[in-house]
């Protein structure tokens, strides 16, 4: 995508939200993996709701998902989705637009 | 033909952005078709439908079969579709067994009725009841089965799902609970009872009970404790002030410390005076109470209250006949003394009378002093009589016609400008007493009234009945019984209360020197208790007086002694032996006994007296004292000589005659000379005694 750089990340809060059904081994994981991308790159600016779309499922109509578990990030702009259950954390970074911190470019 | 134009109108972000929508759509496709994802969510006209795939529901499963209570799904007609391992468990069976079957196989008579009830009850969300289960081992297990419709699709048969609780340990817990409620209930009773009779207790012992709650300051009192402050009607809402004002203004300041002092020293007791409600008496109550705390803080202070009033009076009462008694003794003590002296003065003026040549001059100058030995002898009578030492001639009278015998000297006695008033009694009354010393203690209080009323007045003697029950008896010192009043009222200046509170005392006088000698009403009250009777009186300053003699009523009349006739000394002949420590007392005697023609041997001890009978002395009188130091007083000597010379009469004088009953146990017929004996006295006696013998 654009450049990775280190020392690049954008500035602000990022509002996201991840759709699971229940209990399941994937949405566990996907709520897992979630919480640790978010302590390691976003610690202190960040704001993640989950979402069991059993409990509610209207909640998915707005932002219009068709499979769980997914993530959305809603800001910055623009909106992204990430479906799966996260374990791909240089797709998930990509998607949320922000560069893995403290390590190289690739794993 | 725009179209070139619109397409490099789209600017570079835009190209970039509808790029990352496509990856995303490419990549949720991708998530899709390599089974990356659980559910998918559908729109349709009825909302979003969530479609779970693969096992994405195995975690509910396995919650459900993991958990404690059971959990079925149920045909319409109670068939069961599934249950868990718990259920299984509960109901003692292996699970394939179960699915297919009723659910009523596990229920018994009346429990299926209970059961078909809750299946069509109200079809509402949920319903539940408590049934019986009993399982294929046989036991019974109590159970809340709850049931709700579950409604999966609009197709599918009706299916409801049940959850089974089993109640077994909850029911111990409610049984052990009972048990428990009822040992406290009984322990509630048990308190109940103690305190009930902790309450019949307190009533018994007239005490009202008290209980300051010291954070918000509020009294609440038993109905006891209102009636012993004379509250009526239970006012509510007592404070500590409340309780403080109904002690006099004098007594607050210090109920006030000893409340606060409580707070440290964990408990509070004292006497004070209140004035109580009802009535405005002032009465004495006792407090007595125990501090309690919470945390080291007083929070209250509990106790009980009663009136000791009564206590008080009789302890007073005590207090006052325990001096009086004292007193009594010291008294006593100076009188034999007293006696002494004036026999000595008395006898030896008899004896100067017969040696000296008479003047006109000396005859005078011995009247004189005859005179003052015998002033001298009328008062040391009335300190006897203080003392009870005096002996009394106690016969039956009759007090009305006793009064009538002397009004005359009562007039005499208290003047032109006092008017004298008798109140005969309605019946006549009689009474157990010395006549002479009534006399006497009349005449005192009569002068008492005139010497209170300077300006004249009204002074009346009257005699009535009072019947005294035990509790107004013991109140005077004396036995209950029927009592003759002689009382006599007068309406003179009166007296104060410490001033009554020390009439009694001899010596006590409110008069000039000269006038008074404070014995009056010694005699009074002395001569009254010796009777078996008490002095009332009742004063007010500035009103009038009125003292009573209470006197124990006699019931029969006997027969009045006869007075004898104006008495002259008779001579005699023989020898006397004359005991007698005191060695002016003795000279005195024996010189009188030899002026009467009587020879005479000295003892100073009663030993010394045995010793010259046992040497064979001839001896025809023993005339001795009664009280004298040493091994053998006068009755010791009595008592010796009955033994060994019985023969000899005997003949006792005393200052006082305490030892009356010693002597009423010896021989009757025993003489006793009252000092100060004048000559005549002396010899009436010794020549009474030596005929009786003779
Ligand atoms: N009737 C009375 N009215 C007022 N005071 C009295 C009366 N009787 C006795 N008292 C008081 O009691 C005191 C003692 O009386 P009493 O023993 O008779 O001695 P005295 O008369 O010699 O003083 C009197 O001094 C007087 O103060
Ligand atoms: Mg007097």
């Amino acid at each position: 995508m654009t450049d990775h750089n280190d020392s690049d990340l954008p500035e602000g809060q990022y509002k996201l939200r991840l759709f699971i059904t229940g209990s399941t081994p994937r949405s566990t994981r996907a709520i897992e993996n979630m919480r640790r991308i978010c302590a390691e790159n976003l610690e202190g600016r960040y704001d993640l709701e989950v979402v069991d779309v059993y409990q509610d499922p209207e909640a998915t109509k707005d932002l219009q998902i068709i499979a769980t578990p997914t993530l959305v990030k809603i800001l910055p702009e623009p909106l992204r989705r990430i479906i799966g259950d996260l374990s791909d954390r240089e797709r998930v970074l990509a998607g949320l637009d922000i560069a893995p911190l403290g390590k190289g470019d690739h794993e | 033909m725009n179209r070139p134009s619109e397409f490099s109108s789209i600017e570079h972000s835009q190209l970039i952005e509808l790029q990352d929508r496509l990856r995303e759509a490419e990549e949720t496709l991708d998530a899709i078709r390599n089974g990356e994802v659980d559910a998918l969510v559908v729109g349709g006209p009825s909302g979003q439908q969530v479609y779970t795939l693969e096992n994405a529901d195995r975690p509910y499963r396995v919650l459900i079969e993991q958990m404690q209570e059971g959990a079925v799904t149920l045909s319409e007609d109670g068939v069961m579709l599934y249950c868990n391992q718990r259920f299984a468990a509960l109901v003692g069976a292996d699970r394939q067994t179960l699915i297919g079957e009723s659910i009523e196989r596990f229920l018994a008579g009346e429990e299926i009725f209970a059961f078909r009830r809750l299946m069509t009850l109200d079809r509402g969300f949920g319903r539940s009841a408590e049934l019986s289960l009993l399982a294929s081992n046989g036991l019974v297990v109590p159970v809340n089965m709850s049931i709700a419709d579950l409604e999966v699709d609009e197709q599918m048969p009706k299916v409801l799902c049940g959850v089974i609780t089993d109640l077994t340990r909850s029911r111990e817990r409610s049984h052990e609970l009972a048990a428990a409620n009822l040992r406290l209930a009984r322990e509630i009773d048990e308190r109940r009872r103690v305190e009930d009779s902790l309450q019949l207790a307190l009533d018994a012992a007239e005490m009202g009970h008290w209980d300051l709650d010291l954070l918000n300051n509020t009294l609440t009192r038993s109905t006891r404790h209102d009636q012993i402050f004379g509250q009526v009607n239970g006012v509510k809402g007592w404070g500590l002030l409340t309780m403080l004002s109904q002690f006099v203004p004098d007594d607050r300041n210090a109920v006030n410390e000893e409340f606060l002092r409580a707070e440290s020293s964990g408990s509070v007791e004292f006497e004070r005076r209140i004035h109580r409600l009802n009535d405005g008496a002032v009465r004495w109550v006792q407090v007595k109470g125990r501090t309690f705390y919470l945390n080291d803080k007083a929070i209250r202070i509990s106790g009980v209250v009663s009136d000791v009033t009564e206590r008080r009076q009789v302890e007073e009462q005590l207090r006052q006949s325990q001096k009086m008694e004292a007193i009594g003794k010291l008294t006593g003590g100076i009188a034999h003394d007293f006696n002494n002296l004036l026999m000595v003065i008395g006898g030896s003026l008899d004896m100067l009378d017969q040696r000296v040549a008479k003047n006109e001059k000396i005859t005078r100058y011995l009247t004189a002093a005859r005179h003052g030995v015998e002033r001298g002898a009328t008062l040391n009578q009335q300190l006897l009589a203080f003392s009870r030492r005096q002996d009394l001639r106690a016969e039956t009278i009759c007090i009305d016609d006793l009064i009538n015998t002397f009004a005359n000297l009562l007039d005499r006695a208290v003047g032109e400008a006092v008017t004298v008033k008798i109140e005969a009694a309605p019946e006549l009354w009689y009474c157990r007493t010395d006549a002479h010393q009534l006399e006497t203690a009349i005449l005192n209080l009569a002068i008492n009234a005139r010497d209170a009323m300077p300006q004249g007045g009204t002074l009346t003697l009257k005699t009535t009945i009072r019947m005294l029950d035990v509790q107004a008896a013991t109140a005077n010192g004396a036995s209950a019984g029927d009592y003759v009043a002689v009382s006599v009222a007068d309406t003179g200046v009166g007296m104060t209360p410490d001033v009554i509170e020390r009439v009694f005392e001899p010596f006590f006088t409110t008069k000039e020197v000269g006038k008074g000698t404070g014995l009056g009403l010694s005699q009074v009250y002395g001569f009254a208790r010796q009777s078996g009777g008490f002095v009332s009186i009742e004063s007010c300053p500035g009103i009038g007086t009125t003292v009573s003699i209470h006197l124990p009523r006699a019931t029969s009349l006997e027969a009045t002694e006869v007075v004898a006739d104006t008495p002259v000394e008779v001579r005699g002949k023989g020898i006397v032996l004359v005991v007698e420590d005191d060695s002016d007392v003795r000279a005195v005697a024996s010189s009188l006994l030899e002026d009467l023609g009587y020879s005479v041997l000295e003892a100073e001890t009663g030993s010394e007296a045995m010793k010259l009978m046992d040497r064979g002395e001839r001896i025809d009188l023993v005339f001795t004292d009664v009280i004298m130091p040493g091994e053998m007083n006068g009755i010791d000597l009595v008592r010796a000589m009955k033994i060994k010379h019985a023969g000899i009469p005997v003949l006792l004088t005393s200052g006082y005659t305490a030892q009356r009953i010693a002597m009423a146990e010896m021989a009757e017929g025993l003489q006793l000379l009252r000092k100060p004996y004048t000559q005549v006295d002396l010899s009436l006696a010794v020549r009474s005694v030596m005929k009786d013998q003779a």
